[in-house]
């Protein structure tokens, strides 16, 4: 493998001054939920270890997910970003057009056989053997297939990717089938989201050069760190949640004061991601904060779960058997325990009929 | 007399998956046949769903212009339920799209279209070694620098939008995020960054001098920045020579604002401008894997032929206005806007137009953009009343950046009972209708040259590329 460079080097070679690239090391660690400790740890596996190389395939997609990727956080987490994916294969972004993008393809896969991370934005459709989407003349899930059999391991980019998500909404015209119906023999790391947020990305592929191996995952398959709390665990509005304050409709006073988005439909009490902490756009804001629920976009079948602007029901809380309208007039002055939270959270997953490894991820946290 | 067939694709740097078939004759394409080979089925699982799910359902069609479909289905859903958005919502959700459209015209031009010229095969030409320093896809400095203005223009969407792509925020009676006073500052902050980028490597001048430019003449003298750049390259080339389109254009107007649309809507034919009529927008089945007749997008239906029948060739639908093909984009919307340029390129309706029109709506864009920023009013009302609608009919027409974008859509009961969507690629890639007559990139495409042994014609690419195909959209 000495043949192939660094991300350094890469990131070098692009004129990446010696500050910024420990400065992308400091943000990664950070968004890893890893200590100050790790950062000397990710510069060096950055600096020694040959750089990953990904090959990047869309499917039945809209590309959201690449959107997301080009613009992470930092500056620099772009450019590593761009390094990982350009030197190799991507349809969206690479120069190589028609017959040469195909041959490219082919010899990527050729050149690191068995050591390439194959990147999935979007998922095959089924139906008419796969006709409704065409890659190069033949269906996508050939080529998934076929790119997929000497991938390392395979990340299932946002939420298409990872559960189907909008064209395999109700009916799912195209029977369109998230990537782990298809390829069943090679580990799968789901990066749910539509889109998933940039630094997650950049994260998940950083953490797995640093310490040559997945990130610990859940029972979804999820990268525990990132997806391991609700967005209503941390979420900045959660006060007025806590004290029954409810905006109840759009624009009003209580919008205005910031109230808590429930009552508006906020799927943020049972989905699993790190909006409310890493947030979007380099760290600028996420949908609560402009003033819109949550939609739940990184769970699994989210389309499908009734309205977006339906309020979540059975939400219980703090163990006490009352909905949202009724706690506020009790819950001044209460402060949430932990063990009580992750009751609360089981008695709502199970009652949505979803599976969900809380163990695993709090031993990650 | 050689003759001979190409199929050209899959095209990189497109958003989406496209082929186009050529016939190709005496090193010229004589005839091209555009497929759209990736269907999702949108429009069959709209029905049935809350109208309102509209809003975070349509958006998916596309991840680089989804703020266009939520916009289009706000002004759909408001239509229908009587809905209207107050003066400073309007304006709220003005620069949220527009911001969406400027960042689509930077990315098409400097990652998408530019890359080409610095293709090994020009070597030698006088302004080569120029187009690889700035614009070698992904490395060339200007590639470099335009994702990162990007990404910081973007700060203006998450700061209104919460999050991009996929943002939530523009609603039927206004916008839910009603900005402060600090964050119009810093909006305005960043409208100035990113004109100093625009300045810097774009126009190399004020934005303000390229929008004043009146005649091709003046255009190309223009000799700074990037833009003069692309001159040159097009006058070496002849990009004015090539890709012609039907000439007739289509604008829905973009930006709805309280004294009327900031970019006026209409019908450019023949160098006359005239209102457009709505209900004369059909859309064509003939050569397209689709079942029904041609039909109005509130008559329409979406199903899927299965059995893929011979005598079609793509899954998208062939939209005529008035039973005629119709060009959409910037070029459009600033030649019917009464731009003097843009009426002067509209007439030429080459490769090197739909680029100019482009440049020249990204210079007029930053001025509106700015305009807009400073009139935001923290105090006054972003959101009116949302009306719950339990039946009734409606249609929201936009301007995406890519061109015109309509939803059409019925409630019944409380719930969709149907919704037809028509993107602007849909207009420029359309396959051919039951007349026989090509859309409008599949018109461009005839007279391109194509040398002999070519298998991924340079020519074709410009082509294809100086429309910013969105195939996504094109079929959803």
């Amino acid at each position: 493998m000495s043949q192939i460079e660094t991300f350094y080097d890469v990131m070098r070679r692009q004129g990446i001054t010696r500050r910024s690239f420990m400065k992308y090391c400091s943000l990664t660690a950070a968004a890893l939920g890893l200590g100050p400790a790790f950062v000397p740890k990710i510069a060096h596996a950055m600096e020694t270890k040959p750089r990953t190389p990904v090959i990047w395939v869309h499917g039945l997609e809209c590309t959201c997910c690449s959107e997301s990727f080009i613009r992470s956080a930092h500056p620099l987490a772009k450019d590593v970003v761009l390094s990982m994916i350009s030197l190799d294969y991507d349809d969206t972004l690479m120069a190589a057009a028609g017959h040469q993008a195909e041959a490219a393809l082919e010899e990527t896969i050729e050149k690191y056989k068995g050591n390439y991370i194959l990147a999935v934005e979007g998922n095959p459709p089924l139906n008419e053997d796969g006709m409704f989407c065409i890659v190069g003349g033949k269906p996508f899930v050939e080529q998934l297939r076929h790119a997929a059999k000497d991938a390392k391991a395979i990340i299932s980019w946002g939420a298409c990717a990872s559960y189907g998500c909008v064209q395999a909404a109700k009916p799912n015209p195209t029977r369109a089938v998230p990537v782990h119906k298809v390829i069943t023999d090679k580990p799968i790391i789901k990066v749910p989201g539509c889109p998933p947020i940039a630094e997650v990305m950049t994260g998940v592929i950083t953490y797995m050069l640093t310490f040559d191996r997945l990130p610990e995952l859940d029972r979804q398959g999820r990268p525990a760190m990132f997806y391991g709390q609700r967005i209503h665990d941390k979420c900045y509005r959660r006060p007025h949640f806590d004290a029954g304050q409810f905006v109840e409709e759009w624009d009003d006073e209580n919008a205005r004061k910031g109230y808590c988005l429930y009552k508006m439909g906020c799927k943020g009490p049972t989905t699993y991601n790190a909006c409310s902490t890493v947030r979007w756009n380099e760290g600028v804001s996420f949908p609560i904060q402009s003033g819109h629920g949550c939609i739940g976009c990184s769970e699994d079948g989210f389309w499908d779960q009734g309205s977006f602007y339906n309020r979540v029901t059975d939400l219980t809380q703090f163990g006490v058997e009352k909905n949202a309208d009724q706690i506020g007039l009790a819950a001044a002055g209460v402060v949430g325990g932990g063990i009580a939270l992750h009751a609360a959270v089981s008695a709502l997953k199970s009652a949505q009929k979803k599976t969900q490894d809380r163990k695993s991820a709090q031993e990650e946290v | 007399m050689s003759e001979r067939q190409l199929l050209v694709g899959p095209f990189n740097r497109v958003e989406g998956d496209l082929e186009i078939k050529l016939d190709i004759r005496d090193g010229q394409v004589a005839a091209a046949y555009a497929n759209s080979p990736l269907f999702r089925g949108f429009e069959m699982m709209l029905p049935g769903k809350d109208p309102r799910d509209a809003l975070t359902l349509t958006p998916r069609i596309c991840g680089i212009c989804s703020v266009s479909q939520s916009a289009a289905a706000a002004f759909a859903l408001a239509e229908a339920s009587g809905a209207r958005m107050p003066a400073q919502g309007a304006l709220a959700a003005a620069i949220l799209h527009g911001v969406e459209n400027m960042a689509d015209h930077v990315t098409h031009f400097h990652l998408f279209f530019m890359p080409d010229f610095a293709r090994p095969a020009y070597a030698g030409r006088a302004w080569h070694d120029r187009a690889v320093q700035r614009f070698t896809a992904l490395q060339g400095s200007a590639a470099r620098a335009t994702a990162e203005a990007r990404a910081r223009l973007f700060h203006i969407a998450g700061t209104l939008g919460g999050k991009w792509p996929h943002t939530l925020a523009i609603q039927p009676g206004g916008v839910t995020r009603a900005p402060a006073a600090q964050d119009r500052v810093r909006m305005l902050a960043t409208l100035r960054s990113f004109r100093r980028y625009l300045e810097d490597g774009l126009f190399g001048a004020p934005v303000e001098a390229f929008a004043a430019l009146t005649t091709i003449a003046e255009l190309e003298a223009w000799e700074t920045g990037d833009a003069g750049l692309f001159m040159a390259i097009s006058a070496d080339l002849g990009l004015h020579l090539s890709g012609f389109g039907p000439r007739r254009y289509l604008s829905f107007g973009a930006y709805p604002l309280e004294g009327g649309r900031a970019m006026a809507p209409g019908l450019w034919d023949n160098g006359a401008v005239t209102p457009y009529d709505a209900t004369q927008i059909t859309e064509d089945l003939s050569h397209a894997w689709m079942l029904g007749d041609t039909a109005h997008p509130t008559q329409g239906q979406t199903l899927p032929d299965e059995d893929m029948r011979e005598s079609a060739y793509s899954w998208c639908k062939a939209p005529r206005l008035g039973g005629r093909v119709t060009e959409v984009g910037a070029l459009a919307r600033q030649a019917i806007d009464g731009h003097p340029l843009a009426q002067a390129l509209a007439a030429e309706g080459s490769t090197r137009a739909r680029i100019a029109g482009r440049l020249l709506e990204i210079a007029r864009l930053q001025l509106l953009l700015e305009d807009w920023a400073r009139a935001l009013d923290p105090d006054a009302r972003f959101m009116g009343d949302q009306p719950t609608v339990k039946a009734g009919t409606g249609a929201g027409l936009v301007e995406a950046a890519r061109g015109s974008l309509g939803h059409w859509l019925r409630i019944e009961g409380g719930r969709i009972a149907s919704y037809q969507i028509v993107a602007p690629t849909t207009w420029n890639f359309s396959p051919r209708d039951a007349t026989g007559t090509p859309g409008p990139v599949e018109m461009a495409l005839v007279g391109a040259e194509v040398a002999e042994g070519e298998e991924t014609p340079l020519s074709v690419q410009h082509i294809v590329r100086s429309f910013d195909p969105c195939m996504v959209c094109t079929v959803h």
